[in-house]
């Protein structure tokens, strides 16, 4: 189409799971594509973390989780990824929502923006921990790794944050957007014997 | 051979990256004390303090302590003192 001087493509939002389908023929693995959230890394500076904490109980009234843990609801989530370091998500489709945060949180950590960064999908069914099991080195079971558990690991030699959000269990992962396609093909292998289907 | 990361926990070898003797401490450069930090280590047996980096997890830098002769990891902790 022409625009001003030339003639430039309408570009088309393409979320990182696009090609999710379904595999196989049971409904072992219930999957879907979390779209559209805000994403970003936090990382406190030197000597601010009981500050950087007190601000974002005020500002969010979430208790900024110490360890590998996460703190909030899927509106709004700090995920503990390493020490110092939390993956904040939001799905309260807020304008702007990265650059508040990175203004709230101003001289108590540095916010980068990482929400074209990561693809995040939402698992659960009754055979997810058999599945993520065949690529996940760590116990996801309840005991080991209970809701509000978040771990930073590899899966098939691709680095991603998983975070359980409940018993159910659900878990949520999250892939760097360059891996979503090796990811799924991981993912879709591994469930095809249970079954995966959309929700 | 797994490593107790002191924040993610357990996790397996594989994840993380070794990066040498723990003990020593670099020098100032360009005097003889940095020939024999480059070159002259000891081989040690038995109990070591090496410095070990979660590439795949937390991107924390650990010091952990092993047995080289079993592989018996007798502990690890964080390698800086803030991030404990
Ligand atoms: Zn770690």
């Amino acid at each position: 189409m022409r625009k001003e001087y030339g003639c430039v493509l309408d570009l088309t939002q393409i979320s990182a799971f696009a090609g999710l389908r379904p595999v196989g023929s049971g409904r072992g693995l219930i999957v879907r594509e979390r779209i559209g959230l805000a994403l970003a890394t936090v990382m406190v500076r030197k000597g601010r973390t009981a500050a950087l904490a007190a601000a974002v109980k005020e500002q969010f009234d979430i208790a900024l989780p110490a360890g590998p843990h996460g703190s909030g609801s899927d509106s709004t989530s700090f995920l503990g990824t390493g020490p110092g370091r939390w993956l904040v998500t939001h799905d309260a489709r807020t304008p702007g929502f990265v650059d508040s945060l990175s203004r709230k949180l101003e001289g108590l950590a540095s916010v980068v923006d990482q929400s074209d960064a990561y693809g995040v999908l939402r698992l659960s069914g009754p055979s997810i921990l058999e599945v993520l099991a065949k690529g996940v080195a760590i116990d996801l079971s309840a005991p080991a790794f209970p809701a509000g558990s978040v771990a930073a690991t590899v899966v098939a030699h691709i680095g991603v944050t998983l975070w359980k959000v409940d018993e159910t269990p659900t878990i949520h992962v999250a892939v760097a957007r360059s891996y979503a396609g090796s990811f799924l093909h991981w993912l879709e292998t591994s469930a095809a014997i249970y079954g995966m289907i959309m929700e | 051979m797994r490593i107790p990361c002191p924040f993610c926990g357990p996790r397996d070898i594989t994840e993380f990256a070794y990066h040498g003797d723990a003990t020593l401490t670099r020098p100032a450069p360009g005097d003889a004390a940095m020939h024999d930090y480059v070159y002259l280590r000891d081989n040690p047996t038995g109990v070591h303090r090496e410095h070990w980096y979660h590439s795949a997890g937390c991107h924390a830098w650990l010091t952990v302590t092993r047995n080289v002769s079993t592989h018996e990891i007798v502990g690890a902790e964080m390698a800086h003192k803030e991030a404990s």
